[in-house]
């Protein structure tokens, strides 16, 4: 029966952001916010994990106020109940305050076999939380979990690796990130969508969380951010004879010095 | 503070990461420190322009993070530069957190200014380039071939070993290999990448035929590896697989959206190959043809195989 | 004046969006060319609780609201139509037997409906001039153990797949549509014939067919509502499925804009993308605002309806706008894809032939303008 945490962030949607022409900013204007992609994996596999062997699945989220538009959207996924911290802080957050927000949030809810994140958020992807809220609360760490099972207080991974698939076992509480591999998140149903208001959220204050000023200052700052623009020469060939464009291709990649 | 670290498991990787922690030895005049698993690697890495190699012996690298961090923290390190492969973005966001310090992941380029590291990242899947300023003590991860090695510059390294408790709460069972084809697609010097415009995948061989004609390695798009199973996962480009800088890069049946590109947008010359000419990859590259694909690739690789 | 859906709406359409790109886009066209019922899709749809989803809870529906509905309906019409004709005649045929059925005929229909168990059908037209007139008519004569039904009823949309049908039949020929009055007819009841699936232009994949009956029996216990009650019944259920066909049309038209203006971006013709033509800016700037403008429509009728006020006024605003204009958001948008569009296996000539459809089905009264004209003159 585990208890299981799943940390998720409310993003952008990275397909709605604009790059301006004029001078490449972007503009996120009309961007809709949604669960990060990876996140969605890690309440999917929570959610999974406490079909299977009972338990309980709670959710927590560090973003600015806007994050309070995820709660249903994220109650609709699987969880119980949503915590959450809706800060300015969040805006300028980097993954070492992120971190020390979720970890101060995280001493505060009190004991959890799995604390679940994503191997990375769909707008940054820093890939740090995981590892760093395990050194913060002292726990261990198993990322890049593309396979997950609990039993009793054991829990067993396979960690998807670049040149290898590694099987672990630790004892809870752990820390674990997970891989898009990992599963197929549900569509919420009908029922799921509308039963998600009937499920508890509770606001966490980020002044109630003990943390020092410092802890909530960004070590890593954005100076820059540009749209990237691929400058390429587009030369298309579309002859209505594939041996003709065919041709001109071969002569294009002859005089790149490719053929 | 004192000391640019670098470390990673992988031996050519680490070797790569002395390029730019050369770079920034020059600006902040200090020591390189580099992190080796055994022996050979720790000569290696000495012979590339360490100052100093401690090597740490242990089994499980992401259950070195505890006396990875306890190294650089004893030294007071300024920088700390980890190889990013999976292992290493483990372990660098875990001293990270230790050291209270800020990371920046898969930096393309960095340098020292203002007394600060400057790194250059991609955000929102690729479609945004940023310049982030983080603090010193920082960590930052390079990924495989961001950097060249450096030339070999024998410096009189002290090579030290030291005895490193491994984290024991995480109990390793089997491990297997995956890289069974030992094919290593980032290293190919031109490539034939397929999408979903192949209707199955005994007509990949018609990718494979263009492919032995170029002397071209094969690769493909996230759907053909991750949901058809088509081709093995490490032939995968594209924001959560890998990233390539081939001299041609032929794309051939897929659309170009950015959670692919970004794995193949450095490449040096971009063909395309699709019938849709309103595709995006059009868009992305420098040649390209409107046309079935299934009429197209014989006559090319007839064309170029000569 | 708050125009923005609710969080419960956004969150189903976007379920709905999803269920779309999963689900209906890889045999949307596929479906277009064989017309072959997609029964596992429909499986799905009652997984997910869209087929229940304007039902109450306790017979084990989601209890949304008809803007949700509409937002669903709307969603997946983008990716096809066709699927979302089905949940439409399915669910009029659920909403009618959940607003006149007995407590009877709600337990022996409503719980399996809204688990997709039983799909349901709405058999009102006729080949005659109206509903009980002409020598085609259904007629219902009263018997002694209940009534026998003779005669057929067309372009019964779900034929064949449904379970029950809900059936308007007269019961005094002399009064004809006056007369007219509801059934509730299971599948499998002797003396009904499904006809031969009608070669539709488009929707292909919901069934269409004429229904026989030759001496059909029913018990007493299937009448739904009162007798004569039929014309109201059927009169208020068409004009809800007008909203909800509306929501059709919409979704097919915001599927073609999109479609036409990424089109638009990426074709070159003298030396630029053709979307900086003055003539296609025109062309998918009138397909927009159309389209925008119906789904403000539509979504204004849904709560009405939501809200038990009154709504057939705007539902036939919202038919006759569509009838004018839906089907040009298909010819403008096919013109600015041009030849290249024109492919049976691009995404517009499917759009083209279903959105044609959803101006011919059900709409309230003779035709919509005179209604809206009498709410005004």
């Amino acid at each position: 029966m585990p208890k299981c945490l799943v940390c998720y962030k409310w993003t952008l949607d990275e397909q709605d952001i604009k790059i301006k022409p004029e001078d490449l900013s972007l503009d996120s204007s009309r961007a809709k916010g949604k669960i990060s992609d990876f996140d969605r994996n890690a309440i999917e596999e929570a959610a999974l994990l406490v079909e299977k062997n009972g338990g309980a699945v709670d959710a927590l989220s560090y973003g600015t106020p806007t994050v309070k538009q995820s709660l249903k959207d994220c109650l609709s996924r699987g969880p119980e109940k949503a915590f959450w911290i809706g800060d300015a802080s969040a805006e300028a957050a980097d993954a070492s305050v992120t971190a020390n927000v979720l970890a101060a949030a995280i001493r505060k809810l009190g004991q959890y076999d799995l604390i679940l994140c994503g191997e990375g958020s769909s707008d940054l992807f820093n890939q740090q939380t995981a590892p760093r809220l395990a050194a913060l609360l002292g726990l261990p760490c198993v990322s890049f979990v593309n396979k997950l099972s609990v039993e009793g207080d054991t829990v067993t991974a396979t960690r998807k690796l670049e040149d290898c698939v590694e099987n672990v076992t630790v004892k809870t509480p752990v820390v674990i990130s997970v891989l898009s591999e990992i599963n197929k998140p549900r569509i919420p149903s009908m029922k799921q969508v509308l039963g998600a208001s009937k499920k508890p959220n509770e606001e966490i204050k980020i002044a109630d969380l003990g943390l020092k000023p410092e802890d909530l200052q960004p070590k890593a700052v954005r100076k820059s951010v540009k749209g990237f623009v691929m400058q390429r020469k587009n030369v298309i060939y579309k002859e209505s004879s594939a041996a003709d464009n065919v041709a001109k291709l071969k002569a294009s990649l002859v005089s790149e010095g490719l053929s | 503070m004192a000391g640019i670290f670098v470390f990673s498991e992988d031996s050519a990787l680490a070797g790569q990461l002395l390029t730019p922690a050369l770079a920034l030895k020059q600006s902040l005049a200090q020591p390189i420190v580099a992190i080796a698993l055994n022996e050979a690697d720790a000569k290696a890495l000495a012979s590339l322009g360490a100052d100093k190699v401690v090597v740490l012996a242990g089994k499980w690298v992401e259950g070195l993070a505890d006396a990875i961090y306890s190294q650089v923290k004893t030294a007071e390190a300024s920088v700390l530069l980890v190889g990013g492969t999976l292992r290493g973005k483990h372990v660098a966001a875990y001293v990270a957190a230790k050291l209270n310090a800020g990371m920046t992941t898969d930096a393309k380029a960095l340098r020292i200014e203002g007394g600060k590291l400057l790194a250059t990242r991609v955000l929102y899947a690729g479609l945004a380039v940023c310049e982030e300023e983080v603090t010193l003590p920082a960590v930052a991860t390079i990924r495989a071939r961001t950097f060249l090695p450096p030339p070999a510059s024998a410096t009189a390294a002290t090579i030290e070993t030291v005895a490193a408790e491994s984290d024991t709460r995480v109990t390793v069972g089997e491990v297997t290999s995956t890289s069974s084809e030992g094919i290593d697609i980032t290293a190919a010097n031109k490539l034939v990448a397929v999408g979903r415009g192949f209707r199955k995948k005994e007509d990949l061989k018609l990718a494979e035929d263009l492919g032995s004609a170029l002397h071209a390695e094969l690769a493909c798009t996230r759907g053909v590896a991750e949901d058809d199973h088509w081709l093995p996962i490490e032939r995968y480009i594209g924001i959560s697989g890998q990233t390539v800088k081939p001299e041609l890069y032929i794309a051939v049946g897929l659309s170009g959206q950015v959670q692919h590109m970004v794995g193949c947008r450095e490449s040096k010359v971009i063909v395309a190959v699709n019938n849709d000419e309103r595709s995006p990859i059009f868009e992305a590259a420098d040649y390209g043809i409107v046309g079935d694909l299934y009429e197209v690739l014989p006559l090319l690789t007839a064309a170029l195989g000569k | 004046m708050n125009f923005e859906l609710t969080e419960e709406q956004q969150l189903i359409g976007q379920s709905a969006r999803e269920f779309g790109k999963q689900h209906l886009e890889p045999i949307a066209v596929e479906l277009d060319h064989t017309g072959n019922f997609p029964k596992a899709v429909v499986n799905s749809l009652a997984k997910h609780d869209f087929l229940g989803l304007v039902l109450p809870a306790e017979v084990g529906g989601a209890e949304a609201g008809f803007g949700s509905y509409v937002e669903v309906i709307e969603n997946l019409s983008r990716y096809c139509a066709a699927v979302a004709s089905i949940v439409n005649n399915h669910t009029i045929a659920a909403y009618t037997i959940q607003h006149w059925g007995t407590a009877e005929q709600k337990k022996q229909y409503l719980p399996a409906m809204a688990k997709g168990d039983i799909l349901g059908g709405f058999a009102i037209f006729e080949h005659g001039p109206t509903p009980g007139v002409g020598p085609d008519a259904l007629v219902a004569v009263k018997h002694d153990v209940g009534y026998v039904l003779n005669g057929k009823k067309a372009y019964v949309r779900n034929a064949g797949e449904a379970g029950v049908y809900v059936v308007f039949a007269t019961t005094d020929p002399a009064a004809g549509a006056k007369a007219l009055t509801a059934f509730l007819v299971k599948a499998d009841t002797i003396g009904i014939k499904i006809g031969e699936k009608v070669e539709t232009m488009g929707l292909k994949g919901c069934p269409v067919a004429d229904i026989t009956f030759d001496n059909v029996v029913l018990p007493e216990t299937a009448l739904l509502g009162a007798v004569n009650e039929g014309g109201a019944i059927s009169a208020k259920a068409l004009a809800i499925a007008s909203v909800a066909e509306a929501a059709q049309t919409v979704g097919i038209g915001q599927a073609a804009v999109e479609h036409a203006a990424a089109y638009a971006k990426q074709r070159v013709q003298f030396g630029k993308p053709v979307a900086t033509l003055q003539a296609i800016q025109t062309l998918l700037a009138e397909v927009a605002t159309d389209c925008h403008l119906a789904r403000l429509g539509v979504q204004n009728a849904a709560v009405l309806i939501e809200e038990g006020k009154p709504f057939e006024v705007e539902a036939a605003m919202i038919k006759s706008f569509l009838v004018r204009l839906g089907s040009k958001m298909l010819i403008d948008t096919c013109q600015v894809e041009g030849g290249f569009g024109y492919s049976e296996f691009m995404p517009l000539p499917k759009m083209f032939r279903d959105i044609a459809g959803t101006n011919l089905l059900d709409a309230p009264g003779d035709f919509p303008e005179k209604l809206i004209a009498a709410s005004i003159a």
